[in-house]
């Protein structure tokens, strides 16, 4: 299989322009999306490409973008929406999680109602964006069912969890980390590539410490993993790659293994995603295992860069967590801070 | 205008679907009555002008989306009392089996989508769907009846600049019916009425007596004329009278009876029966009309007795049918 070294953005902006170009009823709809979409986003030329009837340009009206959105897909489009910041979809929560999450079941309605919903989400490299465009959104929402959520950490990834989003039945949050916008990575050419929602990838494989990662974290955590290894620790690093549905089975089967897991979640601490996969682990280990979480702190975020830095897990807390935790029967529990 | 004839015939149909609303809700009213809690059911008395006759005017592929109260624009988009009553009774073979029950009856095959949970997000479904005729260079007109609890809400505001801004086929009705379940509606807008503000869009908005069908099948007409013509947007406010309770428990001790009983002296089914009187139908054709109703209406309540309770698998093997 051919590949090109394609930034996450890139990534992005070919599978977006090959599924609108595929389907004329696929139409993406959000604020600013004529100039280019979200800042740093991958929009870029699409609206130049594409024109008025498949890159709608909404006002800044989450509600009514997506109530709109839901009356489109009911009509038969496959509407891309996007939302300026993933920190914003809780203005429509109530559209996602009230209407699109339980239309077709409250209506027994007949085939898929594919919306896929993006938008940037996390510090961007500089960051300091402040608590309204920072936050990890994907807590709020896995409490819902009937939706899916993706959390991309890589630019193949991102290509081939958007195909799978496309033809998803059922409503998609699709979470651009800002930071895996310019991660540089091999992108299959082949246009059928795609990645089955629910599976994990054993990034590294490893029998000392099972860790969990997604999207910017996968990152971070590959490099403490690489620290860790020069020093004898071996570490199986899993991207679980979808937070709903999440592939606990891989997990187990590799904590199984391991004996010990531990999660990494940019998101703050409590009711998180860590304590969702932690607490299926316990539940369906065979035999004691110890477990811990590295994750943000339960703080609103600051404005200030500096300050904000020191709240975000990154390689040399989680491999100093994950150090503690392999070599000690001592009871972790790490805030990032 | 319109030759007698035609508008008789259009009246006369309507009458017949108002009255099998009208008879549908005076059935279950009994059923309450003996003590039976029927989860759910919003009587839509007095509201049968409003909901039938402004939904007659549309074609089945057009799109209605309901409010909760009253099965009238359900039964006048072709849905059958028999599907209606088996969702109220939660049965298998109504048309979501359990799943939705009555607040969610769809039949996408006949322009009845479903209806949204949280009262308000309707309005930008509804200019979706508008959305959608547009991009496809269809004339397909979407209809979106709003009560106070919807048309309070912002939703609105964003939905219907969207239809101005991009001239959508979408007709808003609002059932100013004077209450939002004990609250009446001018406690929630100014004047209890509930378009005034729209006039800014300078789009048509209407205020009309939503007891009179052929006032509203005019004035959906000409609205849906104009949505079909790619002239955009317009918003009719009708004025009705609710006749029951807000829901099957309220015991509706706010309403005075003076004031109820006064209201229905402007029930829209025998003023719309004296007016097809006067257009020349004989009392025996309507005395027809009425004893067909009745037995459909039969009909479809013993055979939602006898049926079973929809299970999950039932609604799940729907859904899953391609």
């Amino acid at each position: 299989m051919t590949v090109t070294k394609l930034t996450g953005r890139q990534a992005l902006n070919r599978t977006i322009a090959s599924a609108l170009a595929a389907d004329p009823h696929t139409v993406i709809l959000g604020e600013t999306v004529q100039l280019s979409g979200a800042p740093g986003g991958p929009l870029g030329g699409i609206y130049d490409r594409f024109g008025p009837k498949q890159v709608i340009e909404t006002p800044v009206a989450e509600n009514g973008i997506f109530g709109a959105a839901l009356g489109l897909a009911l009509a038969g489009f496959r509407p891309i929406v996007e939302i300026y910041s993933a920190d914003f979809l809780l203005v429509v929560a109530n559209e996602i999680i009230g209407d699109m999450c339980k239309w077709r079941q409250q209506h027994a309605r007949s085939g898929p109602l594919p919306i896929v919903i993006r938008g940037c989400m996390g510090p961007d490299k500089g960051g300091g964006l402040g608590p309204e465009h920072s936050q990890s959104m994907e807590a709020f929402f896995h409490h819902a069912p009937g939706l899916v959520i993706i959390t991309p950490g890589t630019p193949r990834d991102m290509v081939g969890l958007l195909r799978s989003a496309l033809r998803s039945p059922d409503p998609v949050l699709f979470f651009e980390h800002r930071r895996v916008y310019d991660l540089v990575g091999d992108v299959p050419d082949d246009e059928s590539f795609a990645i089955e929602l629910g599976r994990a990838e054993i990034v590294h494989e490893g029998k000392d410490v099972t860790l969990v990662a997604w999207g910017w974290m996968r990152t971070e955590a590959e490099l403490a993993t690489q620290t860790l290894k020069a020093e004898g620790i071996s570490v199986e690093l899993i991207d679980p790659r979808t937070i709903l549905p999440m592939d606990h089975e891989t997990i187990a089967r590799s904590v199984a293994k391991t004996g010990r897991l531990m999660v990494v979640e940019e998101g703050t601490r409590t009711g998180g995603v860590a304590a969702e996969v932690i607490t299926r682990a316990a539940e369906t280990a065979t035999r004691p295992i110890r477990v811990a979480r590295i994750t943000t702190p339960d703080a609103i975020l600051p404005y200030s860069a500096s300050m904000e830095q020191n709240l975000f897990p990154n390689a040399k807390s989680i491999a100093a967590a994950v150090r503690a935790f392999a070599l000690s029967e001592q009871p972790v529990g790490v805030s990032s801070h | 205008m319109q030759n007698a004839q035609p508008r008789v015939e259009q009246l006369s149909h309507d009458y017949r679907l108002m009255l099998l609303s009208r008879r549908f809700d005076e059935r279950v009213t009994n059923i309450i009555r003996s003590g039976v809690p029927v989860p759910h059911y919003h009587s839509g008395e007095g509201q049968e002008a409003l909901m039938v006759a402004a939904v007659t005017p549309l074609r089945k592929t057009d799109q209605m989306i309901y409010t909760h109260r009253g099965y009238g624009h359900l039964l006048a988009k072709g849905i059958s009392v028999r599907e209606v009553a088996f969702d109220l009774f939660m049965k298998a073979g109504g048309t979501n089996h359990g799943l939705g029950g009555v607040m969610h009856v769809a039949r996408p095959d006949l322009g009845v989508p479903g209806r949204e949970g949280v009262f308000g997000g309707r309005f930008a479904i509804a200019a979706g769907f508008a959305l959608a005729s547009k991009l496809d260079a269809k004339d397909d007109v979407t209809l979106c009846f709003y009560g106070e609890a919807a048309g309070a809400r912002g939703i609105m505001y964003e939905s219907l600049n969207m239809a101005v801004l991009w001239k959508l086929p979408v007709v808003y009705v609002a059932e100013n019916n004077g209450w939002s379940f004990s609250s009446r509606t001018e406690w929630l807008f100014p004047e209890g009425r509930m378009s005034r503000v729209w006039r800014g869009f300078e789009i048509p908005v209407e205020v009309i007596d939503g007891n009179d069908a052929e006032e509203v099948s005019a004035t959906v007409s000409r609205a849906v004329a104009r949505a079909r013509a790619g002239e955009g947007p317009s918003v009719i406010e009708a004025l009705t009278h609710r006749l029951a309770p807000h829901i099957w428990y309220d015991q509706a001790t706010y309403q005075p009876p003076a004031e109820v009983a006064a209201q229905r002296e402007h029930d829209p089914l025998p003023r719309t029966a004296k007016r097809l009187l006067a257009l020349g139908m004989s009392q025996s054709e309507l005395d027809s009309i009425s004893q067909s109703v009745d037995q459909e209406v039969e009909s479809a309540f013993t055979a939602a007795a006898a049926a079973p309770l929809a299970t999950w698998e039932d609604g799940r093997r729907q859904m899953e049918a391609l």
